[in-house]
């Protein structure tokens, strides 16, 4: 468990830098993976398929003038971006990419922090990135922008509930709020009759798995719960008076806590890097938590090419009419279960 | 200089900072702010402490109180109307003082019982390891010793809940509405567009200033909608 100090740095930067890379190959998956949902080709011409796309798009933006409006509050203006992309970063420190593996003789742990609290600080983590929209919005003094960050404000505090209340069955069952340990509970075996299943938390607790969906796709402003920048209706939302750089750390947030919320997902619901052979070579384990965060990935630019924008009304009557009554009877199933398991009651 | 020392000395300047701006801004908005980024350096004391569970809890709980307050300030506060810098009434500004060395000795009295006469409480860093971590710690003394307090913390957010609703109710603001003639209107019942002819006369007022607003009588219907949903049928709830 204990590593020298520079293992632990090293080993966060690599993360680092695999998210950043990561996140600009994301806007190129989301570009094709969308073009084909609409039988178009996506970008082709930078590069074979388009893959140098995400330097092209890299240059532009930091070659753009970067406009503060005169009316705006300067410094909050300029702050609020980087509070968005910081903190989708910082949220990838608990991560979990697998358990201790020896590299070169040198036993390394492959997740930068073993948080004993790590599930709560991602949804901290998420919760303080809304003030780099609301701050940003309101900042901009525009109306557009500002009603972009108030819906913000709303559409976040109501869903971050689901996504907490969602995640409390797990907690009930592995009764840590670790990600590594609860990463390693689903390394196990069940076995129920003659089948042998992994021990996945989305087949516990497939209710709490959709409900932690939805609540992902909405804390990441994506569509269908895009609505604080909605472009029919509010020009870009809160972003409307961004340019150049500090736009795309917007951008770049978005996708980053894209990345970041998958690979929370898949800890979480798929067992993190748990598939065949991740027991006995860590490089396996890494591509099996790849191949499912890019599913995830899929899923989340499959939603926005098939539906539609909701309307604000139906954005809260879903979450505190259908999505909090759902997640609080899987607490309340889960913990029954959980007092049944441990004898107390009958 | 020992790390945690250092560390402590920066996040603590920071809390004392932050504290400070957030009485002294003169922006409604920077005084939020800074109140999130105090709350941020105690959450990092409290890592320091040791205990996580705390931090990530005070970083909930308090962005998401600290959000909520951003709001009213952004929907009810007019930063062009605001007054210089508020200089409490005499009685005020005294029994404030008087309040403030109060908390500040009652801060000294817990410091001073805690390290001088080191009467440390049940809970050493033994203790609370013996149990499997802070979190397993805080949850088993909330949920046996301060049980009742828990319930009753709770029984308070709930009337607070139900209140909040009662009085948000969509049917209630839309009577109130009715009785002061500000209506909201969402634009003109569908089926009514010749009526456009009517001019500016029939248009419903803006209210500028607190005086109630008469709405102008007129062949036009004003929508009264509750909801988005009603509106798509507002022909059959007009006035």
């Amino acid at each position: 468990m204990d590593q020298p100090i520079w293992i632990t740095f090293f080993v966060s930067f690599i993360i680092l830098n695999v998210l950043l890379i990561g996140m600009a190959y994301v806007t190129w998956f989301e570009r094709k993976v969308l073009a084909r949902f609409q039988d178009r080709l996506g970008p082709t011409r930078t590069g074979p398929a388009g893959l140098l796309q995400p330097l092209a798009d890299a240059v532009k933006l930091l070659g753009k003038e970067d406009l503060v409006p005169a009316a705006a509050d300067k410094w909050v203006f300029l702050f609020a971006p980087v509070v968005t992309f910081m903190t989708a970063l910082i949220a990838a420190a608990v991560i979990p990419f697998g358990d201790t593996a020896t590299i070169f003789g040198q036993e390394v742990n492959l997740f930068p922090a073993d948080l004993n609290v790590g599930a709560l600080f991602i949804l901290a983590a998420g919760g303080a990135g809304v003030y780099g929209i609301i701050l940003g919005g309101w900042a901009s003094a525009n109306r557009y922008s500002l009603l972009g960050a108030l819906r913000s404000a709303a559409q976040v505090i109501s869903y971050e509930l689901i996504l907490g209340f969602s995640l409390v069955g797990i907690f009930i069952m592995t009764g840590t709020l670790s990600l590594r340990e609860i990463m390693l509970r689903q390394h196990e075996t069940l076995s129920i009759g003659p089948l042998e299943v992994s021990n996945w938390f989305i087949l516990s607790q497939p209710l709490a798995f959709v409900l932690f969906m939805i609540g992902a796709v909405a804390e990441t402003n994506r569509a269908p719960f895009d609505l604080p920048e909605a472009e029919s209706e509010l020009v870009a939302g809160f972003h409307t008076e961004y340019s150049g750089f500090r736009f795309s750390l917007y951008f770049l947030g978005e996708y980053v806590s894209m990345i970041v919320v998958s690979l929370f997902a898949t800890t979480l619901f798929l067992g993190g890097t748990s598939g065949p052979g991740a027991e006995e070579y860590w490089g396996l384990g890494l591509l099996w938590l790849l191949l499912k965060v890019v599913a995830f990935l899929f899923f989340y630019v499959w939603l926005r090419a098939t539906l539609p924008r909701f309307r604000f009304d139906q954005l809260m009557g879903l979450a505190w009419k259908v999505l909090l009554p759902l997640a609080l009877l899987n607490i309340l199933v889960t913990a029954f279960f959980r007092l049944i398991a441990n004898g107390e009651v009958f | 200089m020992p790390w945690d020392l250092i560390f402590f000395f920066t996040l603590a300047a920071i809390c004392l900072l932050t504290a400070v701006l957030v009485v002294v801004s003169e922006n409604p908005v920077h005084s939020g702010l800074f109140l999130v980024l105090c709350f941020l350096g105690v959450a990092g004391v409290f890592v320091l402490l040791g205990s996580e569970f705390l931090a990530v809890l005070q970083i909930i709980v308090y962005t998401g109180a600290v959000l909520v307050l951003l709001l009213f300030v952004l929907m009810l506060v007019d930063p062009e109307k605001l007054p210089a810098f508020y200089t409490a009434r005499p009685l005020q500004r005294y029994v404030s003082a008087l309040i403030g060395v109060v908390l500040v000795l009652e801060l000294g009295a817990a410091i001073i019982s805690r390290t001088a006469i080191e009467a440390i409480g049940p809970d050493t860093p033994e203790a609370v390891a013996a149990v499997g971590g802070n979190v397993q710690a805080i949850g088993i003394v909330v949920f046996t010793d301060y049980v009742l307090a828990l319930e009753i913390a709770s029984l308070v957010l709930t009337v607070g809940v139900v209140g909040a609703v009662v009085i948000g109710l969509p049917e209630r603001l839309g009577e109130k509405a009715g009785e002061t003639t500000s209506t909201i209107s969402l634009g003109h019942a569908r089926g009514s567009d010749n009526m456009l002819g009517a001019g500016p006369r029939f248009e419903t007022p803006i209210a500028t200033s607190g005086q109630p607003v008469r709405v102008a009588e007129g062949p036009r219907t004003v929508v009264m909608a509750k909801s988005a949903d009603e509106y798509t049928r507002a022909g059959e709830i007009s006035r």
